[in-house]
């Protein structure tokens, strides 16, 4: 009588030995390769300051986009919006908004303990994600320093 | 044979899960100073800058 034990690899279902190897892959690569999670940067504790921030922030957001679009105000490389044609209203709400952004920015570098080039990083993301969401006709200014109005 | 490879390579296996450990040796009564460079991930950055972004214009659209 042939026992579980005499039963060779080769003796087995193909699904079956196809389903064993697929795990064994798997495993493999759980191993070998580090799991491919981005960092979790986030606010850790929400203070009153922060949460002022971002109230102010969304209230003033329908003005800032009207004058985006209006050409007087751009986003800038280092994640901060620039007067561009010296408007009184637009001097003012820039001035605001940048306010404002630099209470984040600086809140994200002390509370996830960038190190001392973390404000330098955090500014390029949010500038590099402000670049991306511009639409087309505001203006942006490029890595290397160039303003540009965005076409698409 | 066949056992003593399977062996050798459960063992190296192991050796790169476990990775390695580093023993600081001095004296004891000295303070000692650690430099460490942060390193950023940008990608997890930008990720939180879409979402807070995403927040204001929500927030700000209403």
């Amino acid at each position: 009588m042939k026992r579980d034990s005499d039963v060779k690899w080769m003796e087995v279902p193909a699904m079956k030995r196809m389903s064993g190897l697929m795990s064994l892959f798997f495993l493999a690569m759980l191993m070998a390769f580090p799991p491919c999670f981005a960092a979790q940067y986030d606010f850790k504790k929400m203070t009153p300051e922060i949460n002022q921030a971002l109230k102010n922030r969304q209230a003033r957001y329908g003005n800032l986009q009207r004058l985006k679009q209006a050409g007087l105000i751009g986003e800038n490389n280092q994640g901060y919006v620039t007067n561009l044609k010296s408007d009184p209203l637009a001097v003012s709400v820039a001035s605001a908004e940048n306010t404002d952004r630099g209470v984040i920015y600086r809140a994200l570098v002390q509370q996830n303990t960038l190190g001392p080039n973390g404000m330098r990083e955090v500014q390029r993301a949010f500038a590099e994600v402000q670049n991306e969401k511009a639409s087309a006709g505001e203006f942006i200014q490029t890595a290397s320093g160039d303003w540009i109005q965005k076409s698409s | 044979m066949k056992k003593s490879k399977k062996m050798i390579n459960v063992f190296i296996a192991l050796l790169l899960v476990t990775g390695c450990t580093v023993k600081a040796v001095g004296d004891p009564n000295r303070p000692i100073t650690i430099n460490a460079n942060v390193v950023v991930d940008i990608r997890g950055l930008k990720q939180t800058a879409t979402n807070i972004e995403d927040m204001v214009a929500q927030g700000g659209a209403k």
